[in-house]
Order: structure tokens, then sequence, then C-alpha cells
């Protein structure tokens, strides 16, 4: 598969008119992943492809939509849903953008990585994807990992593993099984059912541990606002200081703006540093969209999300 | 200098009496995340850890701290000023990287004009440094900067875990008071253990960078910001989590009757950071902006302050990144070679 990546890659910029391609790179110790921008044909021997490729790369293109060349970029089937949902609102123009499509076997979570393998998650030196599990190279020796263990929560429920919009594509997923683990709203449900005032502590504890750091906001394919309400100036819409209420309306303005547009691929829970279950939140958005509208971002290129619509005989109930 | 030993079961009745007489502060762990703040028993700490997310940096210059409280009476305004800390504290468990990054952060809010906010907290609080685990974490390149992880400079006590017990290097007379408060708790080496019990030496690559400084000096308008700011989604971790990054901002909350004035950390990494009034902006980009991080760090900061790099290895920035941008692949790009050496 990554040979076929870079065999790609060399087609795409050999073709010409290309800023730059982006992919996934080793970092400076082989268990992290990191972006990686390719200019030139030499550099496309540090593409990777592999199981630690977790990041959403769709807000490097939303960045790149300026320059002169296009811009590609390697998505898997979750990512590839916010390439669509760039284009139907209108931030990239389709034709500025090659997408070159991964059949995604499912990621594992650094995160529940670490969990499971400890200190020893730093000497890891290989994650390879075996099926239904994981092979991971610790040193000298070489460990099985069932991906039920350590998959991203996202990829238990993944419905699109190979994008279904794409340029270019590697190949097809093969089939493996898992535990399909907990109905994919079981999580929400469960703080749903809880009285107010212990949702309300479960959140105010969450969101009295964030520093406001921004980096659920600059990670997110969807915030592009030019300015965005909480660096506004005048009026001064939200204080700096990362304290309770601040940081409750930081959120939960940050929640209702993705309603509809929130593609659940994971970017703000994975990069935020405090480790504040996000997608939790943008769970429930997406689920409250899909019970009200009957709607899932990113999921078709022609639908309308629900709330840029318009339609007269709306029934509104909630009016 | 002094060296004794303590049992590692005795250690939380030793920080309990400390508990007792000051704030004692230390890291503990949430939602997977370490970081330091007030314990009421040794307990409740965790000394098992790495390093904190948050360097305790914020214990001196916190994130967020009031610094005076204004209200109108009339055409009267009375100033009511904050009160930093209520007792004397004792830090358990700060590593030695963080420990000179304080040295650091010293010449910033004591030279010249001297910060009385950080002075209060600094004199009235005593540092009790744990020596970094061996192996060190992978990441980890203090040793690049001149640090010992082993070592007991500024810290008022430094704990060594050698298994059972932790060697006690009791280095200045507050450091002495503190020990006092565990009579019968600390017992001497004896001439045999004095030998035996010894950390094993820190194993850990480290970069020459001599010459860094005047290598990144020449660099200013080279292409390298453009690439090396792609990846950088222009978020704040780098510098909150980062234990010598002191911007801030100042604000004023409150009416224009009664209010706190207040500062809060800022980052360079913000686009509006160098936004002026006029509504120019000094680092547009994010190109100028990583630069701007970068030639602090190696450049700016010590040809102001006369001390080395502000940088402590600790790595944090490194492995919080969510572009991954890799502060030694950087330095490493900085001197132009690929090479480690052992320093």
């Amino acid at each position: 598969m990554q040979d076929r990546l870079r065999e790609t890659v060399r087609q795409i910029l050999g073709g010409g008119g290309m800023a730059y391609f982006i992919g996934y790179a080793e970092g400076a110790e082989p268990h992290r992943v990191v972006p990686c921008f390719v200019t030139e044909e030499s550099e496309v021997e540090n593409l990777v492809w592999g199981p630690l490729c977790v990041q959403n790369l769709s807000k490097y293109v939303l960045r790149g939509r300026d320059l002169e060349g296009k811009v590609g970029v390697l998505v898997k089937g979750c990512d590839a849903r916010a390439i669509v949902e760039l284009v139907k609102q209108n931030q990239i123009n389709r034709e500025k953008v090659v997408v070159v499509g991964v059949p995604c076997q499912g990621q594992a979570d650094p995160r529940k990585l670490g969990r499971v393998l400890g200190p020893d998650l730093e000497r890891v030196s290989r994650v390879e994807d075996a099926g239904d599990e994981f092979l991971v190279t610790v040193g000298e020796e070489s460990r099985r990992v069932a991906k039920e263990d350590v998959l991203l929560d996202k990829c238990f429920h993944c419905r699109h593993p190979l994008a279904f919009e794409y340029d270019f594509t590697l190949g097809d997923v093969v089939p493996f099984e898992i535990e399909a683990g907990e109905p994919e709203y079981a999580a929400v449900e469960r703080l749903e059912g809880l009285p107010l005032e212990e949702r309300r502590a479960f959140w105010q504890k969450q969101f009295g541990r964030c520093i406001r750091c921004n980096a659920c906001r600059e990670a997110c394919y969807a915030c592009y606002c030019e300015e965005c309400i909480f660096d506004r100036k005048a009026p001064r819409w939200l204080d700096r200081p990362p304290l309770l209420p601040e940081n409750e309306l930081y959120h939960l303005i940050r929640a209702v703006h993705l309603a509809g547009r929130c593609i659940d691929c994971g970017e703000c829970e994975r990069v935020c540093p405090m480790n504040i279950p996000l997608s939790r939140l943008y769970k429930k958005v997406q689920k409250d969209v899909a019970e009200l509208f009957d709607y899932e971002a990113g999921m078709e290129c022609d639908s309308v999300p629900p709330l840029v619509n318009f339609e007269l005989d709306d029934q509104g109930p909630f009016m | 200098m002094q060296r004794k030993k303590i049992s590692k079961s005795d250690l939380g009745r030793w920080l309990d009496s400390v508990a007792e007489k000051y704030e004692l502060v230390g890291p503990t762990k949430d939602e997977e995340v370490h970081l330091f703040g007030p314990v009421s028993s040794g307990a409740e700490m965790d000394l098992e850890y790495s390093n904190s997310l948050i360097p305790p940096k914020s214990l001196f210059f916190p994130q967020v701290e009031g610094l005076f409280a204004f209200h109108k009476r009339g055409k009267e305004i009375e100033l009511e000023e904050a009160k930093p800390l209520e007792k004397d504290r004792v830090v358990v468990g700060i590593r030695n990287c963080d420990v000179r990054s304080l040295s650091l952060l010293d010449r910033v809010f004591l030279d010249d004009l001297e910060d009385s906010y950080y002075r209060e907290r600094r004199d009235r609080t005593a540092l009790i440094a744990l020596a970094c685990p061996t192996p060190p974490r992978s990441s980890c390149f203090c040793t690049t900067f001149g640090i010992d992880p082993l070592s007991p400079e500024g810290s008022d006590i430094l704990l060594i875990d050698v298994g059972d017990l932790y060697l006690v290097d009791v280095v200045t007379e507050r450091g002495q008071e503190l020990v006092a408060l565990g009579e019968g708790l600390f017992t001497t080496l004896t001439e045999a253990e004095e030998k035996e019990l010894q950390p094993p030496p820190v194993d850990m690559p480290a970069l020459d960078v001599g010459e860094l400084k005047e290598r990144l000096d020449a660099l200013w308008e080279d292409g390298y910001w453009d690439k090396l700011s792609l990846p950088c989604l222009g978020c704040g971790i780098c510098t909150y989590v980062c234990p010598t990054c002191h911007c801030f901002d100042i604000s004023d909350v409150g009416s224009t009757s009664a209010g706190i004035r207040y500062r809060c950390w800022d980052s360079c990494m913000y686009g509006d950071f160098a936004l002026m009034a006029s509504g120019e902006n000094a680092r547009p980009s994010r190109r100028e902006r990583m630069r701007n991080r970068y030639f602090h760090k190696f450049s700016t900061f010590p040809s102001r302050y006369g001390t080395g790099y502000a940088c402590v290895g600790c790595a944090r920035c490194l492995v919080h990144c969510p572009g991954g941008v890799e502060i030694t692949e950087v330095i490493k790009d900085i001197l132009g070679k690929e090479g480690v050496s052992d320093g």
C-alpha cells in the first residue's frame, strides 16, 4: 500500500501544477506519525501509510486553498467527509484538490495504545495491520494487540473505510472482523440519561480543565470563519482566562456552530492535551441533527446541510 | 550538601507532617493527565510519573492571576492588591528540566524590573526535586542543554529513587528545616550504602548545540520557515506546555466602577499576538510566528539575558504538538546535520 501511495504521488507531482501533496511521515520517534508536505519527488520516500495515520489532513487543504497550484491530500474514508463538506460549504474549489483515497483497516488510538503498552509505547518501532489485530514491534519483540482494544472509537462504527469521493484510489479494503463494541450513541445516551445536575457536573468538571489552547478549534476542518467570535476584540465576547464560565461558552458555542457540519473525525479530542472527551459532546450534536433533520454531514455530495437550508413548508416543531 | 535516605513507605508520613506547616503541592493524576496542584497529604501525589503536562512554571506564573481589584467610590478609586500566597509552600516532585526553567524565568521576572507577584511565590516556595527515572523518556533531551537529571542544583532537596527507598540530598538550609520535620524518618547512609546505592547513570543522547545561535541567526530570511510552518495549526499548546515561555496579556474585567485587573498567558503562535491597535500585524503569518518562537528560544533570550538557550529539553511541545512539529528535528535542521554526538 505504501509503495502504491508513493507511486501515485510521484505520478501526481509529475503531472505538474501541484503546490504540494499532504500525507503522513514517521516522526522523530516511530510511534508518532506526523503530517508531511511533499513538494518534490525526492520527498515522496518520506510518505508512510499504516495504523498510526490518525490525523484528518483536511484542515491543511483548507489552508492551501489560495495557493496557485493544486493541493493533493491523502484521505481515509472518514476524512473524505471533510472534503465533501468543504466543497458543499463553498470553502474549497474541488478542481484544485487532488484527493487520494486510501483503504483504511482501522486506526490505532495513540492513547489506547499507550494504555495497553504502558511505557513500552516509546519503544514501538513499527505498527502493522494484521486483519483483526495490530502487529506491534516493541524493541526486538513482536506483540499482537487486538483491534478491539486500541481502535479509535469512531472506527467501530465506520461506514466508509474507503473514500467515496476521490481522484485516485489505492485499492480495496480487506474485510476484517471485530466485535462491534457498544452501539454508536451509547456513551451519549448514558449521559443523556443522567439527571440534569449530574450532567452539568460532568461537563463542568471537563470544561473546568480546559486551558483554552484553541487546539480543538484549529484542528477542526469546519472552523474557517475569517474572524472567530472568540478572537473578536471589540466587542470582546469572550475573555481569554480559562475560567469555567468562559470555557463553557467556548465549548458550547463551538458545538452549536458545528451542528450539521461535524463529521466525527475526532480531531478535537485527539489534539486536546487535557484529554477532554470532546467527541462525546460532538456525538450528541450529531445525534440531535440526525434525529431532527435526518441528516449526517459529509455522507453525500448533493445533500444540503440542514442549518443552511430554508424550506417554506418547514414544520419547525421547536419554534 | 548532605545525603540521607528515607524509605518509600515513610515518605508519605514525612510529607504529611510537612503539610501541617506548609501548603503542599505535588503532581496528581486526573483523566490520565498529570498536573501540579495543592494536595492535603503525601498519599494524594503520584510520584511514579514522567512529568506534568503543564510545567510547574504555573505555580509561580499562573495561567491567569488577578493583579489587583479596583472600586470607584465617588471620585476616589480604591485599589486592593492581590495576595499571591496564603502560606509558604513546598513543591514536591519537580523535575530538573523544570528547575532549570525557573532559573531562566527568574531572569525575566526578577532582573531589572522585579515582578512582585513572581518574587513572592518564588521566595516562599521550597523545591523538592525528584531525579528522573532511568531510562528517561525516549523524547527527553535535557542533556543537550547541559542539564543533569540527577543534579541537586536549584532545588532545596533532591530525591533519588533507588528502589525501596529514596536517597535524599539536602541542599539548602530550607531543605534542612524540611527534613527536620520528619524526625526519625531519615537516616544517614553507611559507608557500604554510599558505594552501593548509586543511581544508574543517565543514558540520553545529547546534541551539540554550541553553534545553534550562530547558525540560527543566519537563517532569518531562509525559506525553511515557510516549510516548517506548514503543519503548524496555530494553536497555543507548544507555548502553554513550555516551561520557559512566559508571554502574557493584561486586561480588566468588570465595569468602569469596579473590577479586576488580571494577567493571562498569551501565545506567540496566536494570530492576534502581534496585532496592534492600528490593525497592523507584525507577524501576519505562521511563518513569522514559527520563526519568532525558535529565535526567541535560541537567539533573542540568550542574547538579552546572557543565559543559555531558553529550552530545557523537556519535550512537552514535541510530544503534544497536534501538527507534529518536533523541536529536536528543528534543532537538527538548524544545525544542518543529522548526527547525534555524545555531547
